[in-house]
């Protein structure tokens, strides 16, 4: 009963009071809601284990070059196969490949992403097939009859549902094979696959420089932590680096969840960054909602000084106030839930749209049955740390002395520091999560804004992949690419054509490389290089600046010696007295022969625009020297903007099908639209950074005018003594000022050195991005909230008369 | 003597929705230098208004206020907190120290209002005037560390240390037991001896008596005005 009249009471506060209720539910839900959004989407997307029976076992492998780490197919089948013969962490340790393939029937081709895997690929994923078999080891074995397994959509686009298709061919990558199985539309492992084909990648008879790259996956064994697979194969991988210091060197491995490889290597920091913003924005709601109850305690010090006096206990008046708290956080938690799903599938929609990729298929960004439960534990939590305070506070008093109304001094004096700690706390926190926020948001803006290196706004691109059974030698590719160029320029809007092993904004191979003339000695450490083989028109097509030397021209055959344009990059990192043309250098794992500097060209970004990227060297090669079977077309319209020209990408997927009816355009689109699908996650993450900036500054604009405000009304007394005692109103808000100044000085002196602690640590992976601007702009602001919490709670308390002032309570 | 304070037909209405409550009518008085005065009469008669409107704590709504030879109806914010600080001080009922300020610096708050004072000066007149009170042994003490009476005591400290032309105490031994009351009394009677001008407002008859001239104001007007207590004064506050 006393519980249910505490209830009551603490409700019936709570509707007399609705604009502190409307408040105080305002501040919390905003955190909850961030909280409840941040839980949901990390756990949903990264935390949450693979729906699999041994789903929490399961790990990607990735590698890390020269401190770079690397995903998919980032493992040489030598170094793989040497892998799996001595890791004991592993129940399983396998390897799939995946590339984009050409699927062709007798009346269409289309390119697909496929994936060549093993029994265990489909065992470990649980896999079945809609009907059909699946892929078994004896598909792999050499001389076995090429087979595949299809996707649903296949079924549907290229067999029109055809229940008889098993049996049926299709030609991959121009060599026939037979369907043995289809594939439910779910079926998703490690990512969205098309079509599966046996893993036959051997590393047997193949030289180790020339072995082919695969994607390495395992199953742990129970008890075998990721830290300990991880020494493993720190000692594996070092080991192999000694046999093989050429290709090893610089090259270590690391373990992954499957989820964690999916999002990125940054994942973890900006994972961190995401916490750390969301715990300081829900700490902030806390303080402010705490502090406003503890207000309200204050104001009815009287009223539980007469409770103490009528006998009640202190738990009874504790928990009595503690309702309150656990209302309002029980109110704002139950909207926080509805607001958080409402913006998850918002937001999922809105990921789902600009990924350019199919989201992973354990990705379950909703409020799940764990979100709920998380949301209750947190509701509780806050509840209690925002109510047992203000309420511990509000029942130590001298109950006597209030009700005498004597020493109302003291108590004050004990409100006063609490308020002034509140301040500082509220602009130490404020401060760091405004720069970490606006840090990454300001990042964010200066990589979508940044200049790649090229043109960009007036180009298309498209990828191309050669059937390897119809395009095995260097001059048939040669020739496919004239044709192809020569098809695409009778097109009206296009004025050049080339092509690039990489576009700007997209990864390019990094490989270790080795100057001529420099002894490595027997442990090399090889510096880096990307690669990327361009067309000889292609410096020319994308606009960019030749600083010394020559571009590629017709003295650069096929069968001439191997020349290389490399960038001002290149030439600061090797060759820093600026003395290259001439020089040679060789890639270190293909070990062909040297490659000698002819020309140098401004930098080109490769990959997202991180400091690493923007600091690489590059070696651009000649295509026509080594021409590759997978090519990115660069299509130069004649408008300014590429977007603008309609109906171009259908055309030139059709010339191209005229061109080799095998081999199908793939991913046509401007590159601005490329860089931005790229750029896609980090846009995401600045997109929430900036919720997170727009919610800490109405946060602490309300917590630091609350907290001020208060404290200045309940300074309305002290206000009239002083007025009464001869300060006029200039005195007064000097006396406010100069307080404010103090805590506002020591809330910077704390929350500046730590957000830009916060902002240099996410730096250093290019996640957030400090500037001067930022550094004076933030505290100017919470300067600016800090005076203006001053200045109109003073202004409303000096337009009383003194003498009301006085009487104040 | 010189007047030190003239009223003539002051006034205070308070306004609220469509309720008029006059809280002083026609108030005329005249207090010389020097003088200890009482105001006394029963609750809510409007003593404390009057007290206001001669602190300069709240504005008349009609008639004249004459201090020390200027008139101060109609000056401005800022000239009445200047009045304020050099020619009155205040003693209140419920001391209105600020907690967070030690003993010194509340007696010395007054003066920081003061741009003409140095430190030096300023720390001469605390001293001066604790002294006086007889608590200039508790200087780095917080308010919440002194009894009420010792409070009460500085209250009085801080009152006369600018060395105001008028005293003005509300009720001043109020919220003090009997020992500590007499000890303010007995302290404002010897500021006075000393030449201080002292206007009270109080209930007690006790405390009432030791002015040498007590006003009796009712309904908002001053029904006596005497040397001595008359009897009535006895029986309202009783």
């Amino acid at each position: 009963m006393d519980i249910l009249s505490d209830i009551n009471f603490a409700l019936r506060t709570l509707i007399k009071n609705p604009k502190f209720t409307a408040l105080t539910v305002f501040v919390m839900t905003t955190g909850l809601t961030l909280c409840i959004y941040m839980f949901s989407f990390i756990h949903g997307s990264i935390v949450a284990p693979l729906p699999f029976e041994n789903g929490e076992r399961i790990r990607a492998v990735g590698t890390i070059h020269n401190g770079m780490h690397y995903q998919g197919a980032s493992f040489r089948v030598h170094d793989f196969e040497d892998l799996k013969k001595r890791v004991q962490s592993y129940e399983v340790f396998d390897a799939y490949d995946v590339a984009t393939v050409n699927l062709s029937t007798s009346d269409r081709a289309v390119r697909y992403t496929g994936h060549y895997v093993t029994e265990n690929f489909f065992e470990i994923s649980e896999a079945k097939p809609l009907f059909g078999r699946l892929i078994t080891n004896e598909d792999g074995v050499s001389g076995a009859e090429p087979v595949a397994v299809i996707s649903h959509t296949i079924w549907q686009n290229m067999f029109a549902g055809d229940k008889n298709v098993l049996g049926k061919k299709l030609r991959i990558n121009s060599k026939p094979t037979t369907v043995i199985g289809v594939m439910p539309d779910s079926y998703q492992f490690p990512s969205a696959g098309r079509v599966w084909m046996p893993f036959t990648t051997t590393g047997k008879g193949v030289a180790r420089k020339d072995g082919h790259y695969v994607a390495v996956y395992g199953v742990l064994k129970g008890g075998v932590t990721d830290k300990q697979a991880d020494a493993e194969l720190q000692i594996l991988m070092a080991e192999l680096a000694e046999s093989y210091p050429k290709l090893n060197s610089n090259t270590s491995a690391h373990v992954w969840t499957l989820q964690l490889a999916a999002m990125g290597s940054d994942t973890p920091i900006i994972i961190l960054a995401m916490e750390l913003a969301v715990g300081f924005i829900l700490l902030l709601a806390c303080i402010n909602v705490g502090n406003l109850l503890f207000s309200r305690a204050t104001e009815k010090g009287k009223e539980t000084a007469i409770r103490t006096a009528l006998g009640a206990p202190r738990i009874r008046l504790v928990m009595q106030m503690m309702w309150e708290s656990l209302l309002i956080c029980l109110i704002s938690g139950v909207l926080a839930v509805l607001f958080a799903g409402l913006w998850l599938e918002v937001a999922n929609r809105d990921v789902l749209e600009s990924f350019p990729f199919d989201p992973p298929f354990w990705w379950n960004i909703k409020i799940t049955q764990t979100s709920l439960i998380a949301a209750v534990v947190i509701t509780l939590v806050t509840a209690f740390i925002t109510g047992i305070l203000p309420a511990l506070k509000a029942t130590s008093g001298d109950f006597n002395a209030t009700l005498r109304d004597g020493t109302r001094g003291a108590q004050s004096k004990a409100s006063g520091r609490l308020s002034k700690v509140i301040v500082i706390s509220e602009v130490v926190l404020s401060c760091a999560l405004l720069l970490l926020s606006t840090g990454m948001v300001y990042s964010v803006n200066q990589q979508n804004t940044i200049d790649y290196g090229t043109t960009v706004e007036d180009i298309f691109t498209a990828s191309v992949g050669l059937p390897e059974v119809a395009y095995e030698n260097d001059e048939k590719r040669q020739q496919y690419y004239q044709n192809l160029a020569e098809s695409l320029l009778t097109e009206a809007e296009i004025s050049a054509v080339s092509f690039t092993r990489a576009l700007p904004g997209n990864g390019a191979s990094y490989e270790n490389i080795a100057l001529d003339n420099v002894d490595y000695g027997k442990n090399p450490q090889y510096p880096s290089s990307s690669s990327v083989g361009v067309d000889h028109n292609y410096f020319a097509v994308m606009e960019m600046n030749l600083r010394e030397g020559r571009l590629f021209d017709s003295r650069d055959k096929i069968d001439s010696p191997l020349t290389a344009v490399v960038t001002d990059n290149f030439v600061n990192k090797f060759f820093k007295d600026g003395d290259v043309l001439g020089k040679r250098f060789k890639f270190v794992e293909t070990d062909k022969d040297w490659y000698t500097v002819i020309g140098v060209v401004n930098d080109v970004i490769h990959g997202q625009p991180m400091s690493y990227n923007i600091e690489k060297p590059t070696a651009f090669i000649s295509i026509q020297q080594t021409p590759k079977r997978f090519m990115s077309v660069v299509i130069k319209t004649e408008a300014d903007n590429a977007a603008s020209v309609t109906g171009l990408s259908e055309r030139v997927v059709d010339i191209a099908l005229k061109v080799e009816r095998d081999a199908p355009l793939y991913n046509v689109k401007t590159l601005r639209n490329s860089i931005t699908a790229r750029n896609a996650g980090m846009n995401f993450v600045s997109e929430l950074f900036l919720v997170f900036a727009i919610a800490s500054m109405v946060l602490a604009f309300s917590g630091i005018y609350g907290v001020m405000s208060n404290t200045i009304v309940q300074k309305t007394q002290e206000i009239g003594i002083r007025r009464a005692l001869g300060a006029d109103n200039s005195d007064i808000y000097k006396h406010f000022i100069k307080q404010g100044v103090k805590q506002l000085a020591i809330g910077l002196a704390i929350g500046l050195p730590m957000g830009v602690a916060l902002v240099t640590m996410l730096e250093a992976s290019s996640i957030a991005q400090g500037s001067l601007m930022l550094y004076f702009v933030i505290p100017a602001f919470i300067s600016a909230v800090m005076l203006l919490a001053i200045y109109y709670p003073v202004q409303r308390a000096l337009k009383m008369e003194p003498c009301a002032a006085l009487r104040h309570e | 003597m010189k007047t030190l304070i003239k009223l003539t037909n002051l006034k205070k209405v308070f306004s609220t929705d469509e309720v008029e409550t006059h809280a002083l009518s026609d108030i005329n008085l005249e207090v010389k230098q020097g003088e200890y005065l009482s105001i006394a009469g029963p609750s809510g008669c409007g003593k404390s208004t009057l007290l206001s409107l001669l602190g300069l704590l709240d504005t008349s709504s009609g008639g004249s206020y004459n201090l020390n030879g200027h008139d101060v109806v109609d000056i401005n914010g800022k000239q009445r907190a200047a009045i304020r600080n050099k020619e009155i001080g205040f003693v209140f009922q419920s001391f209105n120290l600020i907690s967070e300020l030690t003993v010194a610096e509340n007696v010395a708050l007054p003066l920081t209002y003061r741009k003409d004072l140095s430190k030096s000066q300023r720390a001469e007149l605390v001293t001066a005037a604790l002294e006086k009170v007889d608590m200039n042994h508790r200087t780095k003490h917080y308010p919440s560390q002194l009894s009420g009476g010792q409070q009460q005591r500085v209250a009085v400290a801080r009152a006369i240390a600018g060395n105001p032309s008028i005293i003005l105490a509300d009720e001043p031994t109020g919220n003090l037991d009997s020992k500590n009351a007499e000890l303010v009394m007995a302290l404002l009677d010897k500021l006075h001896a000393e030449g201080a001008t002292i206007c009270m407002v109080t209930h007690d008859p006790r405390g009432a008596k030791r002015a040498e001239r007590v006003i009796e104001i009712f309904d908002g007007r001053i029904v006596s005005d005497s040397p001595t207590m008359p009897s009535q004064i006895e029986e309202a506050v009783a």
